[in-house]
């Protein structure tokens, strides 16, 4: 089945029925592991390795399509490459300590190069990943409620988390509805001639120009007309609110808050205590 | 300019969740000066079709023919484990090169949107006329010249050539955005649901417009959930029902025989029911002569002996 990548998948799976605050904060103790770095490049190829597990784990229990999300990545060439040819013709210092793998138009092409690009490569696909796995797995509406509990203690110093929270809520309700005029505002501009896929680069410019100002018209009207049917259905954003839907925390929900926090505390102990497990097993690898 | 549809079929969001039939096997003949209404509940497949008579949309399968010009999207079979299966590959290779033959047809057979004032964006009413004919090639001096023509035809004043097109009222703008298509030239003018959003008045002026228009020699083929429209102004009514072509008629046969009405959610003209009522009460009227309620007060002066006050 045809999926888009990142949209809200309506399927009842186990990842779907975690409380939405736990799987936001999965989501940035994820994010932030990503980030952290575990001593030598091999260990950090390690742990990136056993994140990469646990999110295709959790893929397929969340049945998010994982054609879907590497087909995505095939856009990614250029900036490979790109990357590949910034580090192997400006290396940094450490690099050209590094062992030499080969030669490349005269310039010598070290091994920490290759593992510095594999690190940004993984690191963006680790990120997707999740990212993927969280939005296809959460209904917008729990997105900003999730959203809303996190911010919850900017409200103590008057920060306006409910308009922030709305703000968001309605800014993702808004996608398909731009999705949608986009594409009928594309259609009406072909109508008259305008063709998206072929001319010079001045067409294109016009063609994007005669798609976006009447795109920015149809969406300043429709959320004026928005902000006028919530006034007039009384909506007051300073008001205090009960929820149509309570939320109530359940024994799963406290075990995965259980594994997000042991995993949480793993991550911490690895990157503090830099453990190399290849030194411990007495093996050499290359550097 | 005849457009011809046979055995199209058309699919949203194929292998998706999504996925909805929108046009099965249609098949069916925009006659050479057709004055023709689509008609059906929301959703039947009125805008899907319409979108493939300019090539906006290309079927999966099936063959549109527009005065010559042809969009064959007949299915290839391939042979796979001994059974015969459409060649998706083939398919897909073959809507490509389509695509790219298509342009031309846009400036032919002009397509009119629901709410065609939001494709208003240029800084002045002649400009923004002007952007379809300059897009097909024609010179500044002549899409201008086209432009101030089209626009005189929808009745714009020369005044506002120069302002903005989003200055304008609800009635103009559409006006504009109509003129920004007949710029074009076009042999066929479709429109979606071109009333819908107007007061009575602009209504009946934009009617009258296609009137004009269409007695100009150019065939109009409208989607609608107007009655009225359909009886005052089509000489064909096409029914379509969950994408597919349930009647082909004229609107009188269609609202006489009742048949399919109810199905499709259609509810005959109110002048229309009310001279048939007028004619089970006993008055000679004919009911092949009432469009509207002009027609339908001369035929009660005509039963009643030809005597007015």
């Amino acid at each position: 089945m045809k999926m888009t990548l990142g949209k809200f998948n309506n399927l009842d799976t186990i990842v779907h029925r975690i409380d939405s605050r736990i799987k936001l904060i999965a989501l940035i103790v994820l994010l932030v592991s990503v980030f952290l770095s575990y001593g030598s490049a091999y260990m950090n190829l390690v742990v990136y390795g056993g994140i990469f597990i646990l999110l295709f784990l959790l893929t397929l229990l969340g049945k998010t399509s994982f054609l879907l999300l590497f087909r995505s990545l095939k856009g990614l060439w250029v900036m490979i490459l790109f990357l590949l040819i910034l580090n192997i013709f400006l290396p940094s210092a450490s690099a050209s300590e590094s062992m030499v793998l080969f030669t490349l138009f005269g310039v010598e092409v070290h091994l920490s190069t290759i593992l510095n690009v594999s690190y940004i490569l993984l690191r963006l696909i680790l990120v997707l990943m999740m990212t993927n796995i969280f939005t296809s797995t959460t209904k917008p509406m729990e997105m900003t409620y999730a959203l809303e509990w996190l911010f919850y203690p900017l409200s103590l110093v008057r920060f306006p988390v409910h308009k922030l929270a709305m703000t968001i809520s309605l800014a993702l309700r808004f996608i398909p509805y731009l999705f949608d005029k986009t594409n009928q505002i594309m259609k009406a501009q072909a109508s008259r001639g305008v063709d998206y896929r072929q001319g010079k680069f001045k067409d294109k410019i016009r063609a994007i120009v005669s798609t976006i100002i009447p795109l920015f018209l149809s969406s300043f009207q429709v959320s004026g007309e928005l902000a006028d049917a919530m006034e007039a259905r009384g909506y007051d954003p300073d008001a205090k609110r009960t929820r149509y839907r309570a939320y109530r925390w359940s024994l799963k929900d406290t075990l995965s808050a259980l594994v997000v926090l042991l995993f949480l505390g793993g991550m911490i102990t690895l990157a503090v205590l830099k453990p190399d497990i290849f030194v411990a097993m007495g093996m050499t690898l290359p550097q | 300019m005849p457009i011809t549809l046979k055995n199209i079929s058309y699919t949203y969001d194929r292998g998706s969740l999504n996925q909805k039939d929108a046009l099965i096997d249609v098949s069916l003949l925009f006659e050479d000066h057709c004055y023709t209404a689509l008609i059906g509940r929301t959703g039947s497949g009125k805008s899907t079709l319409i979108q493939h008579l300019n090539g906006l949309l290309l079927p999966d399968s099936g063959i549109i023919d527009i005065n010559g010009q042809v969009i064959d999207m007949s299915l290839v079979y391939k042979t796979k484990k001994g059974k015969t299966v459409v060649d998706e590959k083939a398919m897909r290779k073959k809507h490509k090169r389509k695509i790219k033959e298509v342009k031309e047809l846009r400036r032919r057979v002009g397509l009119v949107f629901q709410f065609p004032e939001y494709q208003l964006f240029e800084t002045t009413v002649l400009e923004d006329v002007s952007y379809g004919p300059r897009n097909f090639g024609s010179s500044k001096e002549d899409a201008e010249k086209k432009a101030k023509e089209a626009l005189s035809l929808v009745g714009i004043p020369e005044a506002y050539f120069s302002r903005s097109p989003f200055e304008l009222s609800g009635g103009e703008k559409r006006r504009v955005a109509i003129a920004g298509i007949l710029a074009m030239k076009p042999d066929v003018l479709v429109l979606d649901e071109p009333t819908v959003g107007l007061d009575c008045h602009g209504q009946e002026s934009l009617l009258a417009l296609l009137k004009k228009i269409y007695d100009s020699g150019t065939s109009i083929i409208l989607s609608t959930h107007d009655m009225d429209v359909v009886l005052g102004h089509c000489n064909k009514a096409v029914v379509l029902e969950e994408g597919r072509i349930v009647s082909v008629s004229t609107p009188l046969e269609l609202f006489s025989s009742g048949k399919y009405l109810e199905d499709s959610a259609i509810e005959p003209p109110k002048v229309f029911s009310f001279a048939r009522s007028l004619i089970a009460s006993g008055l000679a009227i004919d009911i092949n002569r009432v469009k509207d309620c002009r027609s339908l007060a001369e035929e009660i002066v005509r039963a009643k002996g030809g005597q007015r006050r």
